[in-house]
């Protein structure tokens, strides 16, 4: 019984922190209606942007985070406004081949490149807490402890943020309809670079409350991009609510999963396959995820 | 204009809803050859929907469509053009980077029908009668509007139709373009096409009809020549919302 | 079409110097080469696949996998001769390709793309679980096709399927096919009201993609003799499209060559380490900003005179998503 409560709380803390990174990818899709193939590497780079602010500058570890977020946010909106924003003209004949292609070459572009400034070695930042809490059997270290709380208060910043503040409803607007926000005053233009830098500063906040927990490589975005894609497939693209369920179940799954099935190369290999067989029976089933917006167009 | 005593294209009781809404409820008409009907009714009365099922871009939930006694409810709208059910759409949807020509000669071929030199020789005959002849080398996303709609109009033509549906054929667009594309399908309805337009332009749409339907709501309310139609009062209250006796 | 236009020539040009290349490079380079053909197989008939038919599929190499896999377990686990084998796995490929095809009739654009990535990382991982078939990430060793130990038979063979496959390719797009696929491309919907069945011109696109792809992994396997789960990997399908891209997306000639310069420069760059695809990234992004069409097309507009003329600006242009 204690088993399955470690192996469930480990997968509920993986499944806040993919909840986490997939927010941010499904906040870009509704109101840019872009997937950013390129998620992985922000959630990377945020993690060794994190990094280098605590062991370079000495920043407390939290603080790294922060600068973390803050860090690649400025990045999404650098790198919105230079390569995503010529879709929005007449330049661009093929956007949805654009969008995916150019978003897919910054994946490329910064995993490399973490190869070859960061080198393949893992690195891990010191721990946001040393120790771990004990409650009877269980054991949860500090560090999935604090990195679980953050996440929950960022996802919940997050949807109040959107529901409550100007600026959030001013970016729902834009998901919904951007001719109606434009009659009513909202610049679409600006909602995308915010809504991207947002999304960036999302991942990368992810990555950074990952790093002290399983340490950080430039590939460490591959499979965190594929399960924020089966999380906004499952929970409806454009959903944050969704996202944050899916990410939670997946994460449950995952962790029992792996502790569950006998043969461990096994159990790996299909509890991730699992997760890409749930997005394609989704996207064969119910297209809209489970509590997609019927209404947002496919365009 | 000879008609037949058994219409060759006719629908009956088709209805299609999306969830609760009721787009098309319960609508029935028959087509003679040769005919030339207009299809009107304020918006969201379900004429588009009513052209997307008859000629297969949406399947309707009951109802029979009959093309040459073949029902054809459901059928997917590639079999309907192959059939002779052509259609335009109110925004002209053309094969933006590729040649008139090109655009002209995907619907001659899609069956494997016909051979591509006796396809080009049609199209060309098609551009001619448009007046559209010095453009067949142009790509289509370089024509002007009025001649993207005339081009829409042609690649309709080239599926040899025995049902032209034209939808909103008269939008938006100027007085000059408006009696070409006047002009165009009366000359087509006396080479024998049968033609259904759809429009708002009342004024339009009685230089051309005879006979025409109003839809309201979902239902064909009236059906019969154009006077005796604009003066029913279901047809007056249809548009105007105003009930004709307090 | 009286005289060759620049782009024939440049691409006889080419054609030329590949099959010289053996006769004046050492081994070294006739290995790359023949690895390089495996890329080009893969970049063009994906060009086609996503170019020209717009389906963006991200299983492209997972086709390949599935080719290479097949023809070798036949081999090893059921006695089949070799012909037989590859039969089989060739025609493995074009059912499981009608039907992705099938499958993704509705898609479009990243459901798509999302679509065939989750089903090439099943696909890819199902191989890595089942290692007591497959050898799992030991690999699985491929007998070779030749006796020896030279590559250049692999080399001329890897050419010949290239030329075989953009010529069938190219074959096929200048009937109808072509013209429908275009057609599709452009607007679904107005190719189905003007007659065309899409969906079977869909699936065709898949299976006659897929079964190249499959091809090219058999190939694969032979020459390099052994083959692992990591052909299938993510990073692999980027590599492709990056090819395709920068070559040329809706040129077949246009991907092969991206392919073959994408691949030399990545071996002649291998000093320089993981930088090579820091730069492969970087011209990814610039060329799809600067020359969406790729690079080649480019260059061949500046050899000929333009035969569109500008485009008029038109009072009725939409802007997307309108």
């Amino acid at each position: 019984m204690s088993y399955f409560l470690l192996l469930a709380i480990n997968g509920l803390v993986i499944g806040l922190i993919f909840a986490l990174v997939a927010s941010g990818l499904t906040l870009v899709f509704s109101v840019l209606k872009v997937v950013n193939f390129g998620h992985g590497s922000l959630y990377m780079l945020g993690g060794y942007a994190s990094y280098y602010l605590i062991t370079a500058l000495g920043l407390p570890s939290l603080v790294g985070v922060a600068g973390a977020m803050i860090a690649l946010f400025v990045f999404g909106v650098v790198f919105e406004r230079l390569v995503i924003a010529p879709m929005y003209t007449d330049k661009v004949e093929r956007k949805d081949e654009y969008a995916i292609i150019v978003t897919f070459g910054l994946t490329i572009l910064l995993t490399n490149l973490g190869l070859v400034v960061f080198g393949p070695f893992a690195k891990s930042p010191p721990s946001f807490m040393t120790g771990a809490l004990i409650l009877g059997p269980l054991i949860l270290p500090y560090d999935r402890l604090i990195a679980a709380i953050v996440a929950v208060v960022l996802l919940v910043g997050l949807t109040v943020f959107l529901k409550r503040t100007a600026l959030g409803q001013a970016l729902d607007a834009v998901s919904q309809s951007r001719e109606s926000a434009a009659v009513i005053g909202i610049d679409p233009r600006r909602m995308y670079t915010v809504a991207f830098g947002l999304g960036s500063a999302l991942a990368g906040g992810a990555g950074a409350l990952i790093a002290p927990i399983f340490a950080q490589s430039p590939s460490m975005g591959d499979l965190p991009a594929v399960q924020a894609f089966i999380i906004i497939v499952l929970g409806g693209m454009g959903s944050v609510g969704g996202s944050i369920a899916g990410g939670i179940l997946l994460g449950l799954v995952q962790g029992l999963g792996v502790g569950y099935l006998p043969d461990p190369n096994r159990a790996l290999a299909y509890t991730q396959a699992f997760g890409a067989l749930l997005l394609v029976v989704t996207l064969l089933v119910r297209p809209t995820g489970l509590f997609g917006r019927s209404h947002l167009r496919l365009e | 204009m000879a008609k037949d005593s058994a219409p060759f294209f006719s629908v009956d009781a088709l209805s299609k809803h999306f969830g609760g809404v009721h787009a098309v409820e319960d609508l029935s008409f028959g087509l003679a050859r040769g005919e030339i009907v207009g299809l009107i009714g304020p918006n969201g009365s379900g004429k588009t929907t009513t052209i997307n099922m008859v000629t297969g871009a949406l399947k309707p939930n009951s109802g029979a469509i009959l093309v040459e006694d073949h029902d054809m409810a459901g059928a997917p709208a590639h079999r309907f053009a192959q059939r002779g059910v052509a259609r335009t759409f109110q925004v002209p949807r053309l094969f933006r980077r590729m040649p008139v020509m090109e655009n002209l000669i995907v619907p001659a071929l899609s069956d494997y029908g016909e051979r591509r030199g006796s396809a080009e020789e049609r199209a060309h005959g098609v551009l001619q009668f448009l007046k559209l002849g010095h453009l067949s080398g142009q790509y289509a996303r370089a024509l002007s509007g009025g001649q993207q709609k005339l081009l829409e109009l042609g690649r309709a033509l080239m599926l040899r139709p025995q049902l032209l549906l034209l939808d909103e054929p008269f939008a938006g667009v100027h007085p000059r373009l408006l009696e070409q594309i006047i002009d165009h399908i009366k000359s087509l309805n006396r080479d024998g096409h049968t033609i259904v337009v759809v429009d708002h332009n009342l004024e339009a749409i009685q230089s051309v009809v005879t006979r025409v339907m109003v839809m309201a709501r979902g239902r064909k309310i009236a059906d019969g020549g154009v006077a005796e139609v604009l003066r029913n009062p279901d047809v007056v209250r249809a548009y105007t919302g105003t009930r004709a006796n307090r | 079409m009286m005289r060759p236009s620049v782009a024939q020539w440049t691409q006889g040009l080419l054609l030329a110097l590949a099959l010289l290349l053996p006769l004046v490079s050492g081994p070294y380079w006739i290995h790359v080469g023949a690895i390089a053909w495996y890329y080009a197989l893969l970049a063009a008939s994906w060009a086609l696949l996503a170019g020209y038919a717009g389906q963006f599929s991200f299983a492209h190499v997972a086709f390949a996998a599935l080719g290479g896999y097949a023809s070798a377990l036949c081999i090893e686990l059921l006695a089949f001769p070799l012909p037989l084998a590859i039969l089989t796995a060739v025609l493995l490929a074009a059912v499981v390709g009608a039907l992705i095809g099938a499958l993704v009739l509705r898609l479009s654009g990243p459901y798509l793309a999302l679509f065939t990535l989750a089903i090439s990382e099943i696909f890819r991982l199902v191989l890595v679980a089942e290692e007591d078939i497959t050898r799992g990430m030991q690999g699985l060793s491929v007998p070779s096709l030749f006796s020896g130990n030279s590559d250049v038979p692999y080399y001329y063979l890897g050419l010949g399927l290239v030329v075989l496959a953009v010529g069938a390719m190219n074959g096929l797009l200048a009937t109808r096919v072509g013209l429908f696929l275009r057609a599709i491309r452009e607007d679904e919907g107005a190719a189905r009201a003007s007659g065309v069945d899409t969906t079977r011109y869909k699936i065709l696109v898949f299976v006659v993609t897929s079964v190249i792809a499959a091809i090219a992994g058999i190939y694969y396997g032979h020459f390099i003799g052994i083959l692992t789960p990591n052909m299938a990997i993510l990073p692999e399908m980027g590599l492709v499209i990056a090819m395709a891209v920068i070559g040329g997306i809706e040129s077949l000639p246009g991907s092969v060559i991206g392919a073959v310069v994408v691949f030399l420069l990545s071996e002649s760059l291998r000093s320089y380490g993981e930088w090579r695809f820091v730069l492969m990234g970087l011209v990814l992004i610039l060329v799809q900003r600067f020359a969406q069409n790729g690079l080649f097309p480019m260059l061949e507009q500046l050899g000929h005179r333009r035969k569109e003329p500008l485009p008029a600006v038109s009072a009725m242009e939409e802007p997307r998503g309108g």
